[in-house]
């Protein structure tokens, strides 16, 4: 390259979003009265794809990875963009612009819509914060900034119950899982005198740790990004606050805000609680998040196939799909040979759950917007009416399933073959006996969609709010786009979190 | 010597004076019990009502806008502290500025928008007004 950009250049996806939110704080300002609805949506959207494609540009040409220098520190290394932060900050910037783009037709009649995208890019910004964290402080820090968002945009509807409500029980959980992890947090400090994760990592393995201070510690940060992906013990807040919220607020949390809680925790525990050649600090970390997982996806199948309710069926199969990802870090083992392997699955399973998830959420909010009503039955008959959505919508549920010819069979292909190669057989067959069950209610929407005949009057069905449409097709184009492009994109995932290991 | 110990003096003084000047004047006293001493206020005004009244929702914004100002005091002290030494030691005056500048002017950006949008707007319910003189008549 004949130009060098500045160290702090590496930051500019972040930066790039963190502007826009503000732009459009700025333009509210001016004009506080008019509804700008459009334009606000059109620079969220172009915010958003700046981000993505300076995180992408970065992916190509190699920043921040082994080939030109490795990692870049900014900060007093408190700031940290590698292959694993770049690839995050893509996902994040891809939900963000799916979501801007469906919520311009779901807020059409929404008195301040300024706020809402501006609140979309601050969260965005927080978690992509949350990915390129590399001091504990950094990452609570950012763990707040993309949660206080959330629960204002959960929220958002104010004069709607069910938004009200979901909205204070997201935040009062989120509230107590905040004081859990920042507890552990300063435990994990009490120990080995440092919030910089190599400095922990080496406080860690020096022996001079007290072990039982630092264990509690590391269960308690364990439990903070329980909460933030919505796993086992702190998961409950999830079908509530996805139900109740906005449906492209529910696609932005159970997307792009898990797959956040991934990003951190894929970093905190591989670079600053490794499990390098003996275990850390008395606690087997990896098979605390064994047992979480397979109670995650467990308890988030089964309870998705009883559902009535589309959408809180959506959200526990988010649930199941969060244990998908635990995986990624509980078939993780001492001195194991495919842990980078493993973890980058499960990264670009995050990625394409991105996009078949909050397509999925999307055609909700398209439902919403029809007003055609909630349950599996509302939806009988829909592709009469509308054939597009309702293909888009089946290949969201077959990918989500993990049925052969779509992106998310590839992604769960990899983690569960990952997992079978670091000798946890055990996960990989969990895993695809949930992923068999999911099928099930998976294929309930199908079957309503396409098989039964309507049962109500779909006249309504009849508007085409055209940039809810333009999104949902963009989803489904991107799960089934992932198919020639799988290569890349596990590659790249694959050595992102093989730097993490070396 | 151990500085503790003279510390642990000064509290122990401190506690022993007010102790031993009621313990005092309850010797010496006479005993007389009225009613008036039972008031809430000496002073003889008479409380009426309850102290659980509703109070305009607004002063929640004022309260959130004050918050937000009061931690940014809180994080600029640490730039306060080595802003002198660091000019000292010839770091360029912008370096040392804009991360200051930065943190305020993002603040700025939310307080402007917030006063814009009418947080800080005092409106008046006519509801509540109008149960207010109702009250006030009534009495």
């Amino acid at each position: 390259m004949a130009t060098q950009l500045p160290e702090w250049a590496a930051l500019s996806p972040v930066l790039a979003l963190a502007l826009t939110g503000l732009a459009l704080l700025l333009v509210d300002t001016i004009n506080p009265n008019s509804r700008s609805n459009t334009s606000s949506a059109v620079v969220a959207v172009l915010g958003s794809l700046a981000s993505l494609g300076a995180a992408t540009w970065f992916l190509l040409a190699g920043t921040g990875q082994e080939g030109t220098g490795g990692a870049i520190t900014l900060f007093a290394d408190a700031i940290v963009v590698d292959g694993l932060a770049l690839f995050f900050t893509v996902v994040f910037a891809v939900v963000t612009a799916l979501v801007v783009v469906a919520a311009h037709d779901y807020l059409a009649d929404v008195d301040s819509p300024g706020e809402f995208y501006s609140m979309v890019l601050f969260a965005a910004t927080g978690m992509s914060l949350m990915a390129s964290a590399n001091s504990l402080a950094v990452a609570f820090v950012a763990l707040e900034m993309a949660s206080l968002p959330s629960y204002a945009l959960v929220t958002f509807l104010k004069k709607n119950k069910g938004s009200v409500e979901a909205g204070l029980k997201y935040f009062l959980v989120g509230a107590v899982s905040s004081a859990v992890f920042v507890f552990g947090i300063s435990l994990v400090y009490a120990a080995t005198g440092s919030l910089l994760l190599s400095d922990v990592a080496a406080g860690l393995t020096s022996g001079d740790a007290p072990v039982g201070v630092a264990g509690i510690g590391v269960l308690m940060v364990l439990g903070g990004f329980a909460y933030k992906t919505a796993s086992v013990p702190f998961h409950f807040w999830a079908p509530e606050a996805y139900e109740g919220a906005p449906a492209p607020v529910s696609a932005f949390l159970s997307s792009a805000s898990k797959a956040a809680g991934f990003a951190l925790a894929f970093r905190v525990f591989t670079e600053g609680f490794a499990l390098g050649t003996e275990l850390v600090a008395g606690v087997d970390w990896a098979l605390a998040f064994g047992i979480v997982a397979v109670l995650t996806m467990t308890l988030g199948n089964f309870a998705a196939a009883v559902q009535e309710n589309v959408k809180r069926m959506l959200a526990y199969s988010s649930i199941g799909h969060a244990g998908y990802a635990l995986i990624g870090l509980a078939a993780i083992s001492v001195g194991g040979t495919h842990n980078g392997d493993v973890m980058g699955a499960a990264m670009a399973h995050l990625l394409v759950y991105g996009f078949m998830n909050t397509g999925a959420f999307l055609f909700i909010a398209l439902a919403e917007t029809w007003g055609v009503g909630k349950t599996f039955e509302d939806y009988n008959g829909l592709a009469t009416k509308a054939p597009m959505a309702s293909l888009a919508m089946t290949v969201f549920m077959f990918s989500l399933a993990g049925l052969p010819p779509l992106g998310g069979f590839f992604s769960k292909y990899f983690l569960f073959m990952g997992a079978i190669f670091n000798g946890f057989w055990w996960l990989a067959a969990v895993g695809a006996l949930n992923s068999v069950l999911s099928l099930y209610y998976y294929s309930r929407v199908v079957k309503a969609l396409w098989l039964e005949d309507p049962a109500g009057d779909l006249d309504a069905v009849d508007s085409r709010p055209t940039a809810l449409y333009v999104a949902i097709i963009f989803a489904a184009v991107g799960t089934v786009l992932v198919l020639p492009g799988f290569g890349p994109v596990i590659e790249s995932a694959q050595a992102a979190a093989n730097a993490l290991f070396a | 010597m151990n500085d503790w110990i003279a510390i642990g003096a000064l509290a122990v003084v401190g506690l022993a004076i007010p102790l031993g000047m009621m313990a005092v004047s309850a010797l010496l006293r006479p005993s007389v019990p009225e009613q008036g001493k039972r008031t809430v206020y000496e002073s003889g005004e008479v409380p009426t009502g309850t102290a659980r009244i509703r109070f305009n929702i607004q002063y929640y914004m004022v309260a959130l806008l004050f918050l937000v100002f009061d931690i940014e005091t809180v994080l600029l002290f640490p730039w306060v502290t080595i802003y002198r030494p660091a000019l000292e030691q010839g770091v360029p005056l912008l370096d040392v500025l804009w991360p200051m500048l930065t943190f305020v002017g993002i603040l700025a950006v939310g307080l402007v928008w917030a006063w814009r949008n009418g947080a800080v707007q005092w409106t008046s319910s006519p509801r509540a007004t109008a149960r207010k003189t109702e009250r006030e008549t009534e009495s």
